[in-house]
């Protein structure tokens, strides 16, 4: 046994953020995930650098477009992600070409050494926060192709061919620009399922809907997010809009309008007859005034309204009664002019009619109080006799409010049904399988 | 929200609505006057007391 | 639990057992790797320096498994064709040891289990089911890995192996089961796997700038 003390124990290793230099511009790099990184980009050469390798082997060398854009949020910016931090280490841009029109979209791999990775995901201003899935999804073979995955189904929304343009930074899978991987995307709002193939194997994420300004929160980034265009795939419906509510709530409503009729007919409204007559008019042209008053009768109750009917046994013909309902205490008078004309014959088609040998008219807000019509009729000039005769009703209901009523509250539903069916649309429409196809809807994707 | 503010809407339709059937409303046109004469006699000049009673001859001969 | 204290044969650091089962333990002062016998400790190799690894888990990390509050007293290093992974020797605090497995950010917790009939090495295919426990399990994936170090108290005398044999399997839920072909004997480990967050892990290994 040695006599001297022994040495301390050498305390554990703290991964310590390396440092390198670009094997072939020289330029400094740091490795910021501890080696966990697979591959590592010079942002001055723009290669890309075996992280592995303690020869830093170049793997690829790529060229930049002259005004291709950088990453928005900038390589080692930290921000808090549902209670967590992550660093941005890693950025790249991938496109796809649909129909001849290429769309490029924008990761950015977030790295915690405790949580390890993370991926933001951005398409015309819409985010994503993305991870990789812990379990399988299950594929439902249908079609449109559907997947569940941990209790919840997610539509088919679109395959295609992404192609990786341009990187920088660290990714813990071995980056190529150029590389083309088949991605499909299924999506249960604010979910996305997203599968990636490339060769022979398949990976599975889960992103979740993110607000540019969230994200801009989150990353304390200084002025505003890059505005959001159209619905993206898995963007939620306006958070305060239930269109199943509303419509729940316009059922309620009906059923309240309907019973509030029926409480006004059976309880409320007396619906009472008041006066009935019958008169004629001889035939042949009439001389004089014709105008006439009729016996008078008693409106009770509280001020409602009048119904007063005539019925006439016209035959291709017409009659016109001025009618002045006269209060006998006041003299204020209702002055209504109806018309009733009936007529029939036999063509082509069939028989035909026109008109109807009764009319109905409700006069409002007349007060209590004895009355009576005052009638003028009005007629061809050669008729038959005609016989007619007039009824007065008190406090009848008005069937015509009720049903403005009900359109009423159908309108809102229907717009708000409108507004979400519109969002639907344009959600799908970049999809493929569009809600509504046009002639210059795109096709399948192979 | 939208379900919320539906639903305050709702009620004033159907409070609307009850007013408007229990006003007596009605959603035809007619004209209301007021006053109309029951006779010649029923005049803005009544008042003058010639026209109160039966009209005596005021004349001369 | 009895924490025996002895003396590294090698230099006379005092070498203390968390676990009164280790068979195996590393001397942190002068890395060698000493082996239990009856009577005493027995020098019988030394460990190079671990790689670089970014486990965020390091001996003594604390941690909550079933209710069970657990520490972890050794490690495995192993490499393969992807890249490494750690197998952590914890202790339970009822004195039971257990494997925590932490691999590409995923996390399981396996126990060793005493079941008889097991295949041998070249008796294994992927697909193959087995039913332990009445609960069926399928070979997913068999691994051949390099082993690349040790650290701490493990249950048994593990040094000089180059290439070891893993068969992994799997069930549609989170169970998994793991059979290690690195001895004569097979050996099967039932777990399954764990979020980070669930472990409540305390004590982790801390990083620049974290």
């Amino acid at each position: 046994m040695s006599a001297a003390p022994p040495p301390p124990p050498q305390p554990p290793t703290k991964p310590q953020v390396k440092a390198i230099n670009c094997p072939k511009c020289g330029a400094a790099i740091e490795l910021r995930s501890f080696g966990k990184a697979e591959t590592v980009v010079c942002g001055s050469c723009h290669s890309i650098l075996d992280a592995t390798d303690p020869n830093l082997k170049i793997l690829q060398t790529f060229e930049i477009k002259m005004r291709e854009a950088g990453p928005r949020i900038p390589l080692g910016k930290r921000g808090k992600l549902r209670g967590v931090d992550y660093e941005v280490i890693g950025f790249q841009r991938r496109s796809t070409l649909v129909d001849g029109t290429r769309y490029s979209w924008h990761e950015y791999v977030l790295f915690n050494p405790y949580k390890g990775f993370r991926y933001l995901t951005e398409y015309d201003g819409h985010w994503n926060d993305v991870g990789p899935c812990k379990m399988l999804p299950t594929i439902v073979p249908s079609n449109p192709p559907k997947a569940t995955y941990l209790g919840e189904t997610y539509k088919h929304f679109q395959t295609c061919t992404a192609e990786t343009s341009y990187v920088l930074g660290e990714f813990p899978w071995q980056v190529r620009v150029g590389e083309e991987a088949e991605v499909t995307d299924l999506i249960s709002p604010p979910r996305v399922l997203s599968s990636e193939k490339s060769g022979d194997e398949i990976t599975w994420s889960l992103g979740e809907y993110m607000y540019g300004r969230d994200v801009w929160a989150a990353f304390q980034m200084p002025g505003n997010p890059p505005p959001a265009v159209g619905v993206f795939e898995n963007q939620p419906a306006p958070v305060n809009e239930s269109v199943k509510g509303v419509w729940s709530a316009f059922a309620l409503h009906s059923v309240l309008l309907l019973a509030l009729l029926i409480v006004f007919s059976v309880f409320i409204l007396r619906d009472r007859q008041v006066f009935s007559a019958s008169y004629s008019l001889d035939a042949g042209p009439q001389k004089g005034e014709g105008s006439f008053v009729t016996d008078e009768f008693e409106l009770g109750g509280r001020t409602s309204n009048v119904e007063v009917t005539t019925h006439a046994d016209v035959d291709n013909n017409w009659i016109y009664l001025n009618y002045a309902l006269i209060n006998q205490g006041t003299g204020q008078a209702w002055d209504f002019g109806r018309e009733v004309s009936y007529y029939h014959g036999h063509d082509s088609d069939g028989n035909w009619s026109e008109g109807s040998r009764s009319d109905s008219v409700i006069v409002p807000s007349v007060p209590p109080g004895t009355y009576y019509l005052r009638i003028e009729p009005e007629f061809a000039a050669n008729h038959p006799r005609i016989n007619y005769a007039v009824q007065v009703k008190r406090d009848v209901p008005v069937l015509g409010f009720f049903g403005l009523g009900f359109l009423a509250l159908l309108v809102p539903a229907i717009a708000v049904t409108w507004r979400r069916f519109n969002f639907e649309r344009l959600r799908w429409a970049e999809s493929d399988h569009p809600l509504v196809t046009t002639s210059s809807s795109s096709s399948e994707d192979d | 929200m939208i379900r919320r503010l539906y639903w305050i809407y709702g009620l004033l339709v159907l409070a609307g609505t009850s007013f408007a059937q229990y006003s007596g409303w009605s959603l035809d046109k007619t004209t209301a006057l007021k006053n109309i004469p029951k006779s010649v006699r029923d005049n803005p000049g009544s008042y003058r007391s010639i026209y109160q009673s039966y009209h005596h001859y005021t004349g001369g001969k | 639990m009895t924490q025996p204290v002895a003396n590294c044969p090698n230099c006379g650091a005092k070498i203390v057992f968390q676990w009164s089962s280790s068979v195996q333990t590393v001397c942190t002062y002068c890395k060698s790797i000493l082996v239990r016998t009856d009577v005493d400790l027995k020098r019988v190799g030394q460990v190079a320096d671990l790689p670089p690894d970014s486990s965020p888990i390091q001996l003594n990390t604390e941690g909550i498994y079933a209710n069970k509050a657990f520490r972890a007293i050794g490690r495995i290093l192993y490499e393969y064709e992807q890249g490494g992974w750690n197998e952590w020797h914890i202790l339970m605090n009822d004195g039971t040891s257990a494997w925590l497995s932490d691999a590409q950010d995923e996390y399981a917790v396996s126990f060793p289990a005493r079941i008889q009939n097991l295949p041998p090495a070249d008796g294994i295919q992927v697909g193959q089911q087995f039913t332990w426990n009445k609960q069926p399990y399928t070979v997913s994936v068999i691994t051949q890995a390099n082993y690349r170090g040790v650290e701490g108290e493990l249950p048994f005398e593990f040094w000089d192996k180059t290439v070891v044999t893993f068969a992994d399997l799997r069930t549609p839920s989170r169970k998994f089961a793991t059979l290690d072909y690195s001895d004569d004997e097979p050996a099967l480990y039932l777990g399954e796997f764990v979020e980070f967050e669930d472990l409540h892990l305390k004590n982790l290994r801390t990083f620049e700038g974290w």
